[in-house]
């Protein structure tokens, strides 16, 4: 699962390079939470198009993730990319002052969508193309929001498992606190990834590359070590996110239908 | 004899743009006095297609793109990549590639084998070719391959057994695999690589395989293109992932020396593989 880290850096940044000039743009946009992967795919996007070229939107919720906004701070200047902080409390409290709700899983998809409305805004607003900054671990398990931070105009590391991520991060000469620090949506106070999901990402991210990469069936996997349980449940997310990772189906009642034989692709003419 | 490899990032479904770099890479080997210009895999179009295959696809024999072409390749011999609509199989297109010399259609072949499976999709939108068939140019019997045919190794056998001293394959094969940390280059380049050293070899023949790069709809071309001389040496590789048109001097007087060296081609009983097929497919026939 060790990746060749300079071919890597070399393919991602000719990616987000050539695609963002095929969308027709010269800027990209990304939320940028202070986590391992927006500050990844920031130092990707400022290596790819130079640092005046990104705009990295902060944008926390009250104070739920005070050290996830330092980072991004820190990391924007780092960088000396160009960046904004828009607090999103204001939107996220009326809403919930007038439909309440304890369940802080749909308080983080509000916040996830709020957070994809802003960016899409600012698309439009800076002509900036979205950076999606969902990696493999997360695709795979489902572990993000649908139209909320899943939603991009080109997602540069979403082949990469969160340890490859990480991998990549130590590469780059990331800050070594962002590299070290227990991974969170930030959904709620003290909330990690890890404890969410219920197993470490070194060990999700082995039974996923298995599985996925390495096409072995869950008893095989289960045969080569580990536990059966786990195995079940990373099949079942896997399952049970498909509808994640596409787009809906279409009813097909014509003879040429979008999506089943209307078959164009994404880079035509660009 | 020096060979110009132009591995370019054609624009996806603008074959207008893709002609105009073309004849740009055209001029530019003609005036470094090169004798061949080899282009990559569906190189007038891009290559993930889908519906826009048919929609793009051209007759050899009626082009105004072949006419162009065919008016360049008065000065240097041409080979490149396109959607063919056949004139004998109206409304089949295929995966083809042309060897265009002084103005003239020296052959064309059509992809015999269709990637279907994984990332690939050809079989939905392509029709097979069916033969290998090497051809004389001026300098050299000549055999042409598309991509995957280069990796099933009878397509090669094919044109050695045909007395071909030169085996070209014109490729847009996207790089997979990050998995080894000192390889410049991702894994699957490495499978092409080896096939290059081995079928040269043991064909005695210079085999140069153009590829392309660039990006197109998340796949990424691997570039990495090369050139094997008929002894199995490395004569040259380019750059994984960065476009490039380079200069290759190819000594063909080598395909005889390696051929006196190693009598492959001599020994060769293309009669007998012929009937131990045959009798392999009537017995494995399903009836």
């Amino acid at each position: 699962m060790k990746i060749n880290a300079p071919l890597v850096v070399k393919t991602l940044t000719g990616f987000i390079r050539e695609e963002t000039r095929k969308a027709g743009f010269d800027r990209v946009i990304l939320g940028l939470s202070g986590g391992l992967d927006s500050t990844v795919c920031a130092y990707l996007a400022a290596r790819a198009l130079g640092p005046k070229k990104v705009l990295a939107l902060i944008m926390p919720y009250r104070d739920l993730d005070k050290e996830g906004v330092t980072h991004a701070r820190l990391v924007a200047g780092l960088l000396k990319v160009r960046s904004r902080e828009i607090d999103i409390s204001p939107q996220i409290d009326t809403y919930f002052a007038a439909l309440p709700t304890d369940n802080p899983v749909l308080k983080g998809n509000k916040m996830a969508r709020e957070r994809m409305s802003i960016l899409y805004d600012f698309s439009a607003r800076e002509k900036a193309l979205i950076l999606g900054t969902s990696n493999k671990t997360e695709l795979l398990i489902g572990y993000g929001t649908i139209h909320g931070d899943l939603a991009c105009g080109i997602n540069p590391m979403g082949d990469l498992y969160k340890t490859q991520v990480r991998e990549l991060g130590r590469h780059l000469k990331i800050p070594e606190e962002i590299l070290v620090k227990k991974p969170t949506a930030g959904l709620w106070p003290g909330q990690t990834d890890e404890g969410e999901i219920g197993l470490t990402y070194e060990e999700l991210d082995r039974i996923l590359y298995l599985l996925v990469d390495r096409r072995q069936k869950p008893d095989e996997v289960i045969k080569a070590g580990f536990e059966r349980k786990k195995v079940r449940r990373i099949v079942e997310m896997i399952k049970k996110s498909e509808f994640k990772r596409r787009m809906p189906p279409i009813a097909k009642i014509s003879t040429r239908t979008v999506g089943h034989d209307f078959l164009y692709p994404y880079d035509w003419d660009k | 004899m020096k060979i110009a490899l132009a591995q370019i990032s054609p624009v996806l479904g603008n074959p207008e743009r893709n002609l105009k770099s073309h004849l740009d890479h055209i001029r530019k080997a003609t005036l470094a006095k090169a004798s061949l210009i080899v282009f990559p895999e569906l190189s007038l179009t891009g290559y993930t297609l889908k519906d826009l295959a048919p929609e793009l696809a051209l007759n050899p024999r009626k082009s105004p793109v072949f006419k162009k072409l065919l008016e360049a390749s008065r000065a240097i011999d041409l080979v490149f990549g396109f959607v063919e609509e056949a004139a004998d199989e109206p409304g089949l297109v295929y995966n083809a590639a042309a060897y265009l010399s002084r103005g003239r259609i020296l052959h064309i072949h059509r992809k015999v084998f269709l990637p279907t499976s994984g990332m690939f999709e050809e079989g939905r939108f392509f029709a097979a070719g069916r033969q290998f068939r090497p051809f004389n140019t001026a300098r050299v019997k000549t055999g042409l391959l598309v991509c995957r045919d280069f990796l099933h190794y009878g397509s090669s056998y094919c044109h050695f057994a045909g007395g071909a001293g030169l085996i070209i394959t014109i490729s847009a094969a996207p790089g997979r695999g990050i998995d080894e940390p000192q390889s410049q280059g991702f894994e699957t380049s490495q499978m092409w690589e080896l096939m290059g050293q081995a079928v040269s070899f043991f064909s005695s023949a210079v085999v140069v395989y153009c590829n392309r790069v660039g990006y197109e709809d998340g796949a990424v071309f691997a570039g990495g293109s090369f050139i094997y001389s008929p002894f199995g040496k490395l004569v040259a590789r380019l750059p994984y992932l960065e476009e490039d048109l380079a200069f290759i001097e190819v000594d063909l007087s080598e395909i005889g020396r390696a051929r006196k060296s190693w009598p492959f081609r001599r020994d060769e009983r293309p009669e007998v593989i012929w009937q131990s097929l045959e009798k392999i497919i009537r017995e494995s026939h399903e009836d």
